[in-house]
């Protein structure tokens, strides 16, 4: 039983809470899009249940859990006690403080610009301050976790980090680097606007600021699983970590690389200039290293459980590994859903195809699949595995688990793959309802039907989900002893490793240098180029 | 472990981390700024040096195509272009509106309810919606036998402090008392639009928090008559200062029950 129970605790219940909300909200959106009559729809609810799905799922699931995740980590990993745990609880607070705010402006129908803000559209100030102190406190966390490891390297000095917590804090960095740009966005440019201080509002200037957190958000989003992967899996697997160095290199190119990337979301703005694109896409195309990387150690350290336990030839050792448990199978899962994901994301980050599917459905149905399946998956994976952990009981049968894990693999593929081909034939985004009396939308009609099905599966996943998660705080308890160890061990344990491998130094530098290249100018640029502003608009009613 | 030993094996990751990260960065610089912006420009006829400023975004136009020209004429829907200085004119309600603002309330009524049918009221309107329909009358994209000839007599700034004035004058001066009768296939089309007929939900820009555009009138208490008039001459295109044509083509498409149905509609309600 670990100190920071509760913490984790708190922050895994408000993230999985928001999670169902959001999945509801999701479902009927989908249903509002297809041809079949929905309840209740009207464009500006349509628009007030993107922006809450989009909220709940990118700023409120995924930041809970990563805080949640990386206290756990700090005191299990590192195998002491958690410090700052008053900042920690103060971080919560914070953090809950800012999401009701946020969710009231939005359920008051004064905040239906996405959670992608949209500017020159302007929401009610109440809605970006809540999200800003949901930023804030995701700083607290970034600064506990600094400051675990920090003190975990004072007193043992020369020792590796143990690749969990190493991963944390590399995620804690990105994190830092990453809300810069949004938090200029929302401070300098939104903000204002939305106080009616600024009638009028550079769009490239906030378009371009928001690139800059874009795409490592979803890095951020995406390393507790891969901290998963890299972990737990070989772990729950029987087996063992094929490389720790890889891990280390993968989670430091993360960092890296997720940051100078963004303007992939900016390939058809006018604002910026090609050569600038074209730096930032070829960036883009080496974050696709990390990932390759993962998916070569994550399948060697299975390999090796896999042989472990007897299975033999070329691929016998897939068959032999124990898909019963939810880690393996969330796992195997995930990374089938890996390719097709990566592989729309390599078509999105191509400056020149990126042009066929800009603005369409594709663009959603890729980062659904991505982070909605691939991810996901892994954090019920990891809420599964943590648990017991924090609870002491355990469900006899992990029947309910695999279950609920398979019906969100095959809703997932069943809802985006439909949605992908949709955005090739065209079909736009953030779009309330169609025309299905037009002949060509009518052809799309069957397909959004078929996509409404898969998230109906999905719903019927995450209901599953919450029972199964109560089931942990009903079962009958389980002695200390009977839960097992988390994390797994490496094939050569490391000893020592370079400081470069154990700390952020070098590698801030050399953010740092990239950022500069990447995004100096064209920022500058809006600083001496006389660019018009967009007229601020206002959707909640006031001015 | 001793410190001189773990900076040893420290170095080689220093060097070649910044070397390979350092390498990438100059080859997609080069391949960026210098290679394809000169290969694009050759095949486009622009020469190197313009081809890699404007693949920095130091010259305007891409490095792949000569910038197009056209020799067509702009004639414009409206000489109103918004910027965030005319708007703030129109929020400052200290200008000399008052005396202008006089001679409209003959027609539009002391507190912006006109008492003919036949003239719009005003009440409850922005000073943008106001300006808009002004200046529109001035400078000729809107027509009336007697708005013409009152807003060209009007400068710019009379313009702005009319509107200023008569919509902070006006803005709590509608009657919520008044009863109201819903009509469930007219709440539709305001509400959800008809998409078979390729028709938005009217307050998808005429209602509260919006996306329309900012010069968009309140249609709430308007006179029936006037608003079903409006509709009318829209569809038939006599009145034709609505950008992108949005009014025109929204009202093709209306048959005459609904348009009457719609301006019974929002003469009778103050929810929208």
């Amino acid at each position: 039983m670990t100190h920071v129970r509760g913490l984790t605790l708190a922050h895994m219940w408000v993230a999985f809470g928001a999670f169902a909300v959001a999945c509801v909200l999701g479902v009927w959106q989908m249903w509002a899009r297809s041809p079949l009559p929905a309840p209740f729809l009207t464009a500006n609810a349509y628009f007030t249940s993107v922006t809450a799905h989009g909220v709940s799922m990118a700023y409120v699931l995924t930041t809970f859990l990563v805080m949640g995740f990386g206290y756990y980590v700090a005191e299990t990993a590192l195998a002491r006690p958690l410090p700052l745990r008053r900042f920690a609880w103060f971080a919560f607070g914070l953090g809950i403080f800012g999401a009701a705010m946020t969710t009231l402006t939005i359920l008051g129908g004064t905040a239906t610009v996405l959670f992608t803000f949209y500017p020159p559209l302007t929401a009610h100030p109440a809605f970006y301050i809540g999200l800003v102190l949901v930023v804030v406190a995701s700083w607290i966390w970034c600064g506990i976790m600094l400051t675990a490891m920090i003190g975990w390297k004072r007193a043992n000095p020369g020792k590796p980090v143990p690749l969990a917590m190493f991963a944390t804090v590399a995620n804690a960095v990105m994190w830092l680097w990453t809300t810069v740009g949004v938090a200029a966005e929302l401070l300098f440019q939104v903000i204002p606007a939305s106080f009616g201080w600024n009638l009028g509002i550079d769009v490239g200037l906030s378009r371009t600021l928001f690139s800059w957190t874009l795409h490592a958000i979803v890095y951020f989003w995406l390393v507790p699983a891969y901290i998963a992967f890299y972990t737990m899996a070989p772990q729950a697997a029987g087996g063992r970590l094929y490389s720790d160095t890889m891990g280390r290199l993968t989670f430091i190119l993360f960092l890296i690389y997720s940051l100078p990337v963004g303007m992939h979301h900016l390939f058809m703005d006018p604002q910026q200039s090609n050569a600038f694109k074209f730096l930032q896409m070829s960036f883009t195309a080496l974050v696709a290293a990390p990932t390759l990387l993962t998916v070569f150690t994550i399948t060697a350290s299975m390999e090796i459980a896999g042989r472990l336990r007897g299975g033999r030839g070329l691929f016998g050792w897939i068959w032999a590994l124990p898909w019963e448990r939810p880690m393996v199978l969330a796992t195997g899962l995930a990374f089938f859903m890996l390719w097709f994901g990566g592989g729309g994301g390599l078509i999105n980050m191509s400056y020149g195809m990126n042009a066929m599917i800009h603005n369409t459905s594709w663009v959603t149905a890729h980062f659904h699949l991505i982070f909605g399946g691939t991810v996901v998956i892994m954090y019920f994976a990891i809420a599964y595995a943590i648990w017991p952990t924090l609870t002491g009981r355990a469900p006899v049968s992990l029947r309910a688990q695999r279950v609920q894990i398979w019906l969100w693999f095959v809703g997932m593929m069943v809802m985006t793959l439909p949605w992908h081909y949709l955005g090739l034939q065209g079909q736009w985004r953030r779009v309330a309802t169609f025309n299905y009396a037009d002949p060509l939308i009518a052809s799309w009609g069957p397909w959004v039907i078929v996509s409404f099905v898969g998230g109906i599966v999905l719903l019927a996943s995450a209901v599953l989900f919450i029972w199964n998660l109560l089931e942990f705080h009903r079962a009958r308890a389980v002695a200390a002893d009977l839960l097992r160890p988390l994390y797994a061990t490496a094939v050569h344990p490391p000893e020592r490793v370079p400081a470069a491998l154990n700390g952020f130094a070098l590698w801030n530098v050399l953010v740092l240098v990239l950022m500069i290249a990447a995004y100096g100018y064209p920022i500058a640029q809006f600083f001496f180029i006389d660019a018009p502003e967009a007229i601020v608009h206002r959707v909640d009613g006031r001015g | 472990m001793e410190p001189a030993r773990f900076d040893e094996l420290d170095k080689p990751w220093r060097k070649w981390a910044s070397i390979i990260i350092g390498g990438g960065l100059a080859f997609s610089v080069l391949m960026g700024f210098l290679v394809i912006p000169v290969v694009q420009g050759y095949g486009a006829g622009i020469d190197p040096w313009t081809a890699i400023c404007r693949a920095v975004g130091i010259a305007e136009g891409a490095p792949s195509m000569r910038q197009p020209t056209s020799d067509a004429q702009a004639k414009p829907t409206t000489n109103v272009a918004w910027s965030t200085d005319l708007l703030r004119a129109l929020a400052n309600t200290s200008g000399p509106g008052a005396d202008i603002a006089q001679s409209c309330a003959a027609c539009h009524g002391e507190r912006g309810i006109a008492s003919d049918p036949q003239n719009p009221s005003l009440a409850g309107q922005s000073a943008v919606a106001i300006y808009k329909q002004l200046n529109d009358y001035k400078s000729g994209s809107r027509v009336h036998e007697i708005m013409t000839g009152i807003a060209q007599a009007l400068e710019n700034d009379q313009m702005i402090a009319a509107a200023a004035h008569f919509a902070a004058r006006t803005r709590w001066a509608v009657d919520s008392t008044t009863a109201q009768v819903r009509d469930p296939d007219v709440v539709r089309l305001v509400e959800r639009g008809d998409p078979a007929r390729g028709l938005p939900a009217c307050n998808s820009c005429h209602g509260f928090s919006a996306g329309g555009p900012i010069e968009t009138p309140t249609l709430s208490h308007q006179n029936k008559e006037y608003l079903a008039r409006q509709l009318r001459a829209f569809k038939n295109g006599s009145r034709r200062n609505d950008i992108y044509t949005r009014m025109r083509s929204v009202s093709e498409r209306l048959t005459e029950r609904e348009i009457d149905k719609l301006a019974e509609f929002y003469a009778t309600t103050l929810s929208y």
